[in-house]
């Protein structure tokens, strides 16, 4: 009873939450510029008669909240709405949200492959040379630009080493270099998130416990203490890829890669209402459904957190 | 919906097992024989161009953009072509003549012309065309505003059409060489509606394979079509917004040819030999228009000859602009009908800007502001140039940048902006008139502050004639006008440079955007 509760009273956010989030952005999305205009710039011939039948067209003469309603009852009935200058918007959400999706996970990969290890050893040996090595170079990681690193990582393993595609949306070799600039980027984080998280758990008293059975060190390590610091680090990283799905619209400029964070982009520079509105909800959505699943586990584990 | 929405990953992930490999080995093989076997029977190839935007819609009457032009050519024919020489040929239209006083063209159509889908052209195709382009379907786009000096289309015969005008139109021949007036295929238009947008049938050279959004639109030559067929056998356009993606593309091999090299840039490929740059003059200008309503500082001539006289174009060409581009007199290039070369530029003279704004008793420190679009970075630091000339002269002139869309939708119409604000402006057809009429008439949208009932009248005048000696002088003098009041800064008329790759053979690059890979090969 006290979960379902628990579930209810999350959900019942989660909802009011997509709800602002949504009329926020097809209202201030009105407020900045006129769609039709924009469609029309380059030609001299137009007249006011022009612009009211172009707006009409894209449904623009209707009240706001006519329009609110319009898209959102279309959008959870599974129409997205069709773009003013680009078709319909399931068209562009069908090449955006797999991309992103999929640039989204490579890149945590790449960043566990190396953050994992890393910071563990940095926990092992905490003060020692290997700590301060990796404390400086994730120092350093974090300082990079993005957009930097990733045309030094295209220059030197597309242009000097032709080994990876430089940009596109082709295949594996497309993907490895945006996975690797933006895993690195993540790496700078979660290095010192492993190292507090093991430090954390490898002070408790049962790693005492465990150690005084004379169990190996690296049994005492993987067994014991990652499992134990695994719920801190997995959550933060779970909130980690609800900030990157929509968040890497640098990286994806710079490797042109077609993701959301790039068609919403657009669609603000173009006025594109309904690519903008559409691809908002949707990353209002999942960013929403990943923490909603975060306090549902954490409720779980943790009956603390239900009574708050 | 066929159209290609997904990419192949996966697939290629998990197959890691020996077997596969083994498998994937001989598949690879055999891939490599047959690879050896069709390029000796395909000299074509395939050629593969970088624009900066994807269009979004391919349908003639939905599009606005350059970037449309720059792929549509190849899939599309007019009436009437215009290639890189800027000359009005015969395209699907061949010949045409004005009869009753100027109000009815007369096209005699080419014969034995199919569309990619095997549909004929012939008048129904045109009369077609031209009634959805002015029709309901039209108006929901911005293309038919061009055309609505067409009163009807009347098919004579198979292959004659009469244009009956409601008025004169001296731009219209150019018009129907792109853009809105493209012919489409009757049946197979109606029949897709919207979808047309997806997946667009022409006469053009080429045939459309496939399009992802954002991503890129393929073609393959079209064995039939009416020129011959194009060497080429594939045809991709990829679009890649950032500048330097363009180019790192361009130096791995990526693609073949790239639209809008960085000016700033331009040296990075001295030390390339299999890359060359090919500038064109492109059909925009750049300019800082002034506000010229009482009460401003700049309603007084003499301030605004001053500020024309107190910049050094052919400084900040040489050195923010790499030298590409030329110093311009009037809002217009000298590619432009109505441009007028013996109307010569402010020559750069700071001392006598400073005694002309001591004459209009404009003190030293005094404080003027110039608006720019946001987004535009190449601009601002023009803008920032600027700047500096003028602090030279004594003004103190800061920069303010304004957000695109409400300095198109806002600033500009509704004559909010300072003294100086920035404007480009540019059209394909490369006929001052639109330019001009949109910015000197009085009322028009991007015209807050002018009103000359001298211009209007030559603006006027000039629509209603096909008469090009007559237009072409009506257009020199609103040019002489502007210049003589020194209404605007025209500042310069830029080049568009392609990066293009050795290996393509037979590529010229148009000056207004619109490339066409017909008799283009690669190596």
């Amino acid at each position: 009873m006290p979960i379902a509760k628990f579930a209810i009273q999350r959900l019942l956010q989660a909802v009011f939450v997509v709800f602002v989030v949504t009329i926020f952005v097809a209202f201030a999305i009105r407020l900045t510029g006129d769609p039709a205009i924009m469609l029309v710039q380059e030609s001299s011939n137009v007249t006011e008669a022009d612009l009211e039948r172009i707006r009409a067209a894209m449904g623009l003469n209707k009240p706001f909240l006519v329009q609110y309603k319009d898209f959102i009852l279309g959008f959870f009935n599974g129409d997205m709405g069709t773009s003013f200058f680009r078709g319909p918007v399931s068209n562009l959400v069908a090449v955006a949200l797999p991309a992103t999706l999929a640039l989204a996970v490579a890149s945590m990969v790449v960043s566990m492959l190396i953050s994992i290890p890393l910071g563990i050893r940095a926990a092992l040996h905490k003060g020692g040379l290997s700590d301060q090595i990796i404390r400086i170079g994730s120092l350093v990681g974090l300082s990079f630009p993005n957009f930097w690193l990733g045309l030094m990582l295209m220059m030197v393993f597309s242009i000097k080493i032709p080994i990876f595609n430089s940009s596109g949306y082709e295949g594996p070799a497309s993907i490895v270099l945006p996975a690797v600039t933006i895993g690195i980027i993540l790496t700078a984080t979660n290095v010192r998130l492993v190292r507090t998280a093991m430090l954390e758990t490898l002070g408790a008293q049962y790693i005492m416990v465990a150690r005084s059975k004379g169990l190996r060190e690296r049994i005492v390590v993987y067994k014991h203490a990652l499992r134990n610091s695994a719920i801190t680090i997995v959550t933060y990283m779970g909130l980690q890829f609800g900030n990157l799905v929509g968040g890497l619209v640098v990286v994806e400029m710079v490797f042109n890669w077609p993701g959301m964070g790039s068609l919403a982009l657009d669609a603000i520079y173009q006025r594109d209402y309904p690519v903008l509105q559409a691809s908002i909800t949707l990353l209002a959505l999942m960013i929403v459904a990943v923490n909603f699943t975060v306090d549902l586990v954490y409720g779980l584990l943790d009956p603390r957190i239900r009574v708050e | 919906m066929t159209f290609n929405g997904k990419c192949n990953f996966g697939k290629n992930y998990n197959s890691r097992s020996r077997k596969a490999n083994l498998k994937r080995g001989v598949g690879v093989v055999t891939a490599l024989s047959l690879m050896a076997l069709s390029s000796v029977a395909q000299a074509g190839g395939k050629l593969t161009v970088a624009q900066v935007r994807d269009p979004g819609s391919w349908d003639p009457i939905d599009t606005f953009t350059l970037a449309w032009g720059s792929v549509a050519s190849n899939l599309f024919d007019g009436l009437v072509y215009r290639g890189p020489d800027l000359k009005l040929v015969p395209g699907l239209a061949t010949s045409w003549e004005f009869l009753d006083n100027e109000s009815r063209i007369r096209f005699k159509l080419r014969e034995g012309v199919q569309f990619h889908n095997g549909e004929p052209f012939n008048a129904e195709a045109v009369k077609f065309t031209f009634e959805r382009l002015l029709g309901d379907e039209g108006a929901k786009g911005p293309q038919r505003s061009n055309y609505t000096s067409i009163e009807q289309i009347k098919i004579v015969d198979d292959y004659t059409v009469d244009f009956i005008m409601k008025r004169p139109d001296p731009v219209l021949i150019t018009k129907l060489a792109g853009y809105g007036a493209m012919i489409v295929p009757p049946k197979y238009t109606a029949k897709m509606g919207e979808e047309f947008n997806l997946k667009p049938v022409g006469t053009g050279p080429f045939k459309f394979t496939s399009y992802t959004p954002s991503v890129k639109i393929t073609f393959e030559k079209f064995e039939d079509h009416w020129r011959g067929a194009p060497k080429l056998d594939e045809l991709v356009y990829r679009f890649i917004p950032e500048a330097s993606t363009r180019m790192a593309e361009l130096q791995s091999g990526g693609v073949d040819v790239i639209y809008k090299v960085p000016l700033g840039s331009l040296s990075v490929f001295d030390t390339h030999d299999n890359i060359e740059l090919a500038p064109v003059a492109s059909p925009t200008i750049d300019s800082l228009r002034l506000k010229t309503t009482e009460g401003a500082l700049t309603s007084d001539i003499r301030v605004r000859k001053a500020l024309n006289m107190a910049i050094d174009r052919n400084a900040i060409i040489e050195s923010l602009l790499g030298g590409q581009g030329k110093p311009i007199s009037s809002l217009q290039g000298a590619g432009s009908f109505g441009y007028d070369a013996s109307l010569e530029t402010y020559e750069y003279d700071p001392k006598k800007a400073k005694a002309l704004l001591a004459e209009a008793g404009v003190k030293p420190g005094t404080k003027m502001t110039i608006d720019y679009r946001s987004a535009d970075s190449d601009f601002r630091e023009v803008a920032l140039a600027i700047t500096s000339y003028l602090r030279m002269v004594g003004l103190e002139v800061k920069i303010n940048p304004v957000e695109n869309s409400v300095m198109s939708k806002d600033v500009i119409p509704n004559g909010k902006t300072h003294e100086m604000y920035q404007f480009g402006w540019g059209g394909w057809t490369f006929d001052f008139d639109n330019t001009a009429y949109l910015l000197y008439h009085s009322g028009e949208r991007y015209n807050p502050y002018i009103k000359s009932a001298k211009m209007d009248a030559l603006l006027e005048k000039q629509r209603l004639t096909y008469d090009r000696e007559l237009r072409e002088e009506a257009l020199q003098e609103v040019a002489r006008m502007a210049h003589e009041q020194a209404l605007d800064i025209p500042l310069y008329n830029l080049n568009t440079v392609y990066g293009i790759s050795s290996r393509v053979k037979n590529f010229e690059p148009a000056p207004d955007d619109r490339l066409f890979f017909l008799n283009t090969s690669v190596e």
